[in-house]
């Protein structure tokens, strides 16, 4: 069996070096897309910062009330006029937050409480949205600084009204709260390693059948689990390069680019490297499996191109999942294949603790897949319907 | 040798081989003859253990094929009308794939490989990718892969299907090398005239049985005709039992 298996895999993969357009393009795909994504992501988090950062305020209205004027200048915030249409920019997400100043603003003050209005668009996430808070809380130290000083002018300490004092103590390390984006690495890995091994998935099993070459393939005398191991084991080699390959695509953006606003984030050590690379271990070869046991079904490549599609789209959904749900890390997701790998990974990258448990249960599970997955296969090719079956 | 006996076979309610009993002898030429839909691949198919046997039994050189399976494969050498080859590789590495499979050594393969490129005369294509080969050029490497363990029993199902002139012609030269060699050679084919210049003895099959056995004197003889087309349209013309009317796979 063992020498089938090594002739059926060594055939698989010089064939599928061969395929010149697949084999580049997957290449190219997984040593690009880290790169691509890593420094996208910094241009992305450093004009959030940037907008965030800028001290530059939209305030209409600001010959209303010189007091405000003249607080937002000690804070070093410069005011610009917005837009005469601002009401309608910002519902299309064109234009930032607005500070309104009304008329009746100095009137109102000047005798008890006045009012400011505050436009935006909560519902547009996009950066300009970051200075709704830098306004929020100018208006908050404003308004502080002024009744501070009129309880002084009262002959009232200003303790009096601050019962209790609110400080900002954050828990999150600079890592943990990038955290939120570093789960982009595993699941783009998991997601190019799965698509990455499609093709040839199929065109070892659909890809026999429409070529005509699976009859004469099954009249050899080898067992059918001989051949389908050889076929899954390239399978899996191939799978195994795809996620070494986007690892690298990481791996050397994160040692050579400088990413400024990433560095701290993303700094990820040998050691986090290695976990990442053991939990793909197992997940890429029973992907594979899975597709392959998929593909079988297809009479042609298009066929089972479809079919496994729908997989492709549960793979690729898991993330979104998992974030809509909410879900906290638990155990029983290590038993879900994409969940699992996930979970892990993300732990790995967030510097959490990492036991055991979190490498054998996926590897079991992951295991057990591909080994069913290969005997399902060899079944199939005993069945009739799908030796002869031809579109 | 081949030898089957009251083969069986069914598809759904398709009864589409009903006792079929033969014998195919070493060093010589058995031809199964019979309309389209008559049985002869589903017949080839479990001589080849491709499909499973309902009843009866199919024997390779006193081989059992259902109790040993992957005996009866070594024996033989079955070119069926799946003749897909792998286009990324070439002739040669096509043929070696399979040599490799069936545990023929490397030196071996390569001395009867030469042997074969001779005989259909493939020089030319031995070292060129098979993507985009003609329909002959592509059954020369399919049937040299499907041979190239040296069997002593050769069946091939309808293999002059879509070849030009030459490539009829190799196959037919192809197919005397082996018969004088003493290999047992089985084909089956619906053309009159192949069968006619080929074969010792000819199995006209119909319905999913044998309805007629012989050389072509013989089968002359039994239909009281001149030639073997009309003698053919007798001999096959028997009624068909209920839900025997078509091949079904």
């Amino acid at each position: 069996m063992w020498a089938t298996v090594r002739t059926v895999c060594k055939k698989e993969l010089t064939d599928h070096l061969r395929d010149r357009r697949t084999a580049s393009m997957i290449f190219f795909l997984s040593i690009a897309i880290g790169p691509l994504l890593l420094i996208g992501l910094t241009q992305f988090i450093s004009s959030v910062e940037k907008k965030a950062e800028a001290r530059e305020v939209f305030v209409q209205g600001r010959e209303n009330s010189p007091q405000i004027v003249n607080f937002f200048a000690r804070q070093d915030v410069s005011i610009k006029d917005p837009k005469a249409d601002f009401r309608e920019l910002i519902k299309q997400g064109k234009h930032g937050p607005v500070l309104v100043i009304p008329k009746s603003f100095e009137e109102k003050f000047q005798t008890g409480t006045a009012e400011v209005e505050l436009v935006f668009d909560d519902t547009r996430q996009d950066a300009g949205n970051a200075s709704i808070g830098v306004l929020r809380r100018l208006m908050r130290g404003f308004n502080a600084e002024v009744s501070t000083q009129r309880l002084i002018a009262r002959g009232v300490a200003p303790q009096l009204i601050r019962v209790v004092e609110v400080q900002d103590v954050n828990l999150g390390t600079a890592a943990q709260r990038a955290a939120a984006l570093l789960f982009i690495i595993p699941w783009i890995t998991l997601l190019v390693c799965v698509s990455g091994v499609t093709a040839i998935a199929i065109d070892v099993t659909a890809g026999e059948r429409e070529r005509g070459s699976l009859e004469p393939l099954l009249m050899n005398p080898v067992s059918r689990a001989g051949l389908t191991t050889g076929k899954w084991l390239a399978v899996a080699v191939y799978g195994l390069a795809v996620a070494a390959l986007t690892m690298c695509g990481f791996a050397l953006t994160l040692t050579f680019v400088p990413l400024p606003n990433l560095a701290s984030v993303f700094s990820i050590s040998p050691a986090q490297y290695l976990g990442f690379a053991v939990t793909m271990f197992s997940f890429a070869p029973a992907v594979g499996a899975l597709q392959m046991l998929i593909a079988t079904y297809g009479r042609t490549y298009k066929e089972a191109q479809t079919y496994v599609s729908y997989l492709i789209a549960i793979v690729s959904m898991a993330p979104v999942i998992n974030m809509l749900a909410q879900f906290k890390d638990a155990t029983w997701q290590l038993f879900v294949p994409m969940l699992g790998q996930l979970m892990v990974i993300t732990r790995i990258l967030r510097g959490e603790t990492v036991t055991a448990l979190h490498f054998l249960l996926p590897f079991a599970i992951n295991t057990a897949i591909s080994v069913i997955a290969v005997l399902l296969i060899s079944r199939l090719l005993t069945n009739e319907k799908i030796i002869f079956g031809r579109a | 040798m081949i030898e089957v006996k009251n083969l069986k076979k069914q598809f759904g309610d398709v009864q589409a081989v009903n006792g079929v009993t033969f014998t195919a002898r070493s060093g010589a030429i058995t031809g199964l003859l019979g309309p389209n839909g008559a049985g002869k691949t589903t017949t080839i198919r479990m001589v080849g253990s491709l499909i499973s046997i309902d009843s009866g039994s199919a024997k390779i050189d006193g081989i059992d094929v259902a109790s040993d399976t992957d005996g009866a494969r070594r024996a033989c050498g079955l070119l069926t009308d799946s003749r897909g080859v792998y286009t990324r590789m070439t002739a040669r590495e096509n043929i070696r794939y399979y040599a490799e499979l069936r545990g023929v050594e490397t030196a071996r393969s390569e001395k009867t490989l030469a042997r074969f490129v001779e005989w259909l005369d493939m020089k030319e294509i031995l070292d060129r990718r098979t993507e985009g080969f003609s329909q002959g050029e592509r059954m020369k490497v399919a049937i040299v892969r499907a041979l190239i363990h040296e069997p002593s029993n050769v069946i091939l199902d309808e293999p002059t299907n879509g070849l030009d002139v030459m490539s009829t012609r190799a196959l037919r030269e192809l197919i005397k090398r082996l018969k004088s060699e003493g290999q047992t050679v089985m084909f089956s084919s619906h053309v009159m005239q192949e069968v006619a210049a080929l074969c010792d003895e000819i199995i006209i099959i119909s319905h999913g049985r044998v309805t007629a056995q012989g050389t072509t004197a013989q089968l002359l003889e039994m239909s009281r005709k001149d030639n073997l087309e009309d003698a053919f349209i007798v001999l096959s013309d028997v009624p068909a039992a209920p839900h025997t009317r078509k091949e079904a796979a």
